[in-house]
């Protein structure tokens, strides 16, 4: 056994040595360092060494012993082999693996997609409570108030049947925007930039109906747990990826939520008497009439909502022919509340940047 | 061991026996998710490591993935909560009209991560020399970073808030500070790099865009004087468009420019940086110029364009054969003396930081 060499790990020094085989181990010996008794089991194979045999002993650092090609044969028919791809890749095979990672990774990937939907209900609704209120607070003194337009509200929010579906707050906020949103803990904001431009009460009564929906199935804490766990999750990937993918995955709910709040919109705009072909109007605005709809069909498959167009079609069919209709709201009741910004004199103007 | 003619480290790999190792990463990496990577990472610099000789022996890599996973957790839990903070908490802040409070602590997150970033930079460094093996011996520091990370921090404050004229003095005072804390064995580095013999090219880098928009307007006079001399009633059209592509081809000059002096000084920055790095009675040189750097950088951009991306998967292979091509070292090495370095080997990987591989330092 020759052409072997040693590093003692104490200093640089090399050290020419013979390799002598003994009952459960070997011993090196040579001039100027020998090394050893040492048991098999105590022997580690380095790889990646350019077709040297490298071994390392355990719990001694720097201790090497090098054979310069293949180990001879009594000796490594005790030795371990040295790892390539990693250890389990290197027990099953590589294309074994490969497999393996293949379905496993398909599975993670539905676990994670499909985790909020089902961990959201788990949340204890005193939690997601307290979560809401303390994301939303009084939203920096920007929600308007007087008594006869919070009457209306609340009348408006009743006959959709808010109470039973747990939304606790309806606000309207001074902001510009033509939207309205459902927040955690079944809270509901109406922008002031969407009572300007409603045509009427109906209007927002179907858009108002929609996030109830939300609330009552509980889509909020889902889209909140998917927007914290993407951030988690692609927090690790490098930047670029993350923020396309992100921006592509947590638009908000996803997009069989949207159909189910569009249906409890329009059961409860039926059951109480209140037109739904404004709120269909209400989604050319959306879509921005036939050029904007050719442009949401092609973007639709990265988009959260059903195309407007599809939706609108919705609303216009449960209309039922010859059944009594009435107002969502009195003209009092929606003159008050349309006006409830600017008659409060002490809610937060807009800022003045954009959001 | 004295050293010949040629440079005591050779790297001695070649692309193509790379290459498997580089495509089952690929494979392997994007099968798992990315949490090959870190297997990936190891199996690269194994081969990179034990390609590249230093006088009579290869080097060698002995970290592990599972220290690099640990690492990366570490190093997003400690991002990951400031970075939590500036998402969700100060978004909820100024909503309940706190904006005052919320710009604060996102300031205070902000700082933090700074802070961080310069910690993670030497750690990355005492890492890498902690699981590289020469003769048995391996480098490392018993430093944890911490007060380096002060020192960088305000290091690099007072090099942005100058005007960014104290840059290369910054630059080249955090090398020095992160180097003189390393050993390798029993040894410890020397640093003793200035600013000085660099500053000339900061400045030419500094006032490049000066000298260009002076050089682009006296152009741009000389041009329409001549226009006008020649034609009154050119077309204003055909007047508009030189103008515009003037205009086009004068800010696509202004980055070029601005890249190549960058370049200029970055390369001059790291040959006085390592060329004034010595251990024991070794001394190490770095000779690439700014044209070998250019060559690399382009090299690298046909290389990605050419394969559709693929060929991402060599640059660091690339790297770091431009590193060990480049890097000299003169004097000896005496073996008896080099004893086992004492400091204390940390149990984790670089973390977050291994995102900026390129080179060992």
């Amino acid at each position: 056994m020759d052409s072997a060499w040693h590093y003692d790990g104490k200093s640089a020094t090399r050290h020419t040595v013979r390799v002598v085989p003994m009952a459960d181990g070997f011993q090196l010996e040579g001039e100027g360092g020998g090394s050893g008794p040492h048991g098999w089991s105590d022997v580690v194979a380095l790889d990646g060494t350019r077709g040297r045999s490298v071994y390392g002993l355990r719990r001694v650092q720097g201790w090497r012993l090098i054979f310069d090609g293949p180990p001879p044969p009594a000796f490594a028919a005790h030795l371990p082999l040295p790892g390539r791809y990693g250890r389990w890749i290197d027990r099953f095979g590589l294309v074994r693996a490969a497999i393996a990672f293949t379905v496993i990774s398909a599975l993670v990937v539905a676990l994670v997609l499909s985790a909020p939907a089902w961990i959201a209900p788990l949340v204890p609704q005193s939690v997601e409570n307290r979560l809401g209120d303390a994301m939303v607070g009084d939203f920096g003194g920007r929600f308007c108030q007087t008594p006869a337009g919070r009457l209306a509200l609340n009348r408006l929010a009743a006959k959709l049947g808010g109470g039973d579906a747990g939304v606790r707050s309806v606000e309207v906020a001074n902001l510009p925007m033509v939207n309205a949103v459902a927040l955690p803990g079944g809270r509901v904001m109406l922008f002031q930039g969407l009572l300007a431009q409603a045509k009427s009460a109906d209007e927002v009564a179907g858009v108002l109906g929609h996030e109830i929906g939300h609330v009552r199935h509980r889509d909020t804490m889902a889209a909140l747990i998917r927007q914290l766990g993407l951030s988690v999750v692609l927090g690790g990937m490098d930047g670029n990826i993350s923020g396309l993918v992100g921006s592509a995955l947590s638009l908000g709910y996803s997009r069989k939520a949207e159909s189910a709040a569009d249906d409890y919109a329009i059961g409860v705009l039926a059951s109480s008497a209140i037109e739904p072909d404004a709120t269909a109007h209400f989604f050319d605005k959306l879509s921005g009439g036939k050029a904007g709809e050719t442009l949401e069909r092609a973007s639709n498959w990265i988009s959260s909502h059903p195309v407007s167009a599809d939706r609108k079609a919705a609303f216009l069919k449960s209309h039922r022919p010859g059944a009594a209709y009435r107002p969502a709201l009195s003209d009092a009741d929606w003159r008050a509340l349309r006006g409830m910004c600017a008659a409060d004199k002490r809610v937060a103007p807009p800022p003045s940047f954009g959001w | 061991m004295a050293d010949g003619q040629s440079s005591a480290f050779r790297f001695e790999g070649r692309w193509r026996d790379y290459a498997p190792i580089a495509f089952t990463n690929l494979l392997l990496t994007l099968l798992t998710l990315g949490t090959y990577r870190f297997w990936a990472s190891t199996r690269t610099r194994r081969y990179l490591w034990s390609h590249t000789q230093f006088i009579d022996e290869p080097l060698e890599w002995t970290g592990t993935p599972v220290e690099l996973l640990v690492g990366f957790a570490l190093a997003a839990f400690l991002f990951g909560l400031p970075f939590l903070f500036l998402q969700f908490g100060m978004q909820a802040l100024a909503l309940r009209g706190h904006a005052g409070i919320a710009g604060l602590l996102g300031f205070a997150a902000f700082l933090f991560i700074a802070y961080l970033a310069g910690v993670a930079r030497f750690r990355a460094l005492r890492y890498r020399l902690s699981r590289t093996f020469w003769h048995g011996i391996r480098g490392g520091t018993d430093a944890n970073g911490f007060a380096y990370g002060l020192s960088w921090f305000w290091k690099s404050a007072a090099g942005t808030m100058t005007a960014y004229l104290l840059m290369p003095w910054s630059m080249v005072s955090l090398w020095n500070q992160r180097w003189r804390q390393m050993s390798f064995g029993s040894q410890h580095f020397r640093s003793e790099a200035r600013a000085t013999p660099i500053y000339p090219l900061f400045l030419l880098f500094y006032l490049a865009p000066v000298i260009f928009v002076i050089a682009v307007v006296v152009a741009g006079f000389a041009v329409a004087g001549a226009f006008f001399h020649f034609d009154l009633k050119q077309s204003s059209g055909a007047i508009a468009a030189i103008v515009i592509l003037a205009v086009i081809v004068a800010v696509a000059g202004l980055y070029i420019v601005l890249g190549l002096f960058a370049l200029v000084f970055y390369a001059a920055f790291l040959r006085e940086a390592i060329g004034h790095l010595s251990l024991g009675d070794i001394d190490f040189q770095f000779d690439a110029t700014t044209g070998d750097w250019l060559k690399l950088i382009l090299g690298d951009m046909g290389l990605v364009l050419v394969t559709l991306g693929i060929g991402a998967i060599f640059l660091q292979y690339r790297h770091w054969k431009f590193f060990i091509t480049h890097l000299e070292a003169t004097g000896e090495v005496s073996l008896s003396s080099l004893g086992q370095s004492a400091t204390r080997a940390p149990t984790q990987g670089e973390g977050l930081f291994d995102a900026f591989d390129i080179g060992a330092i």
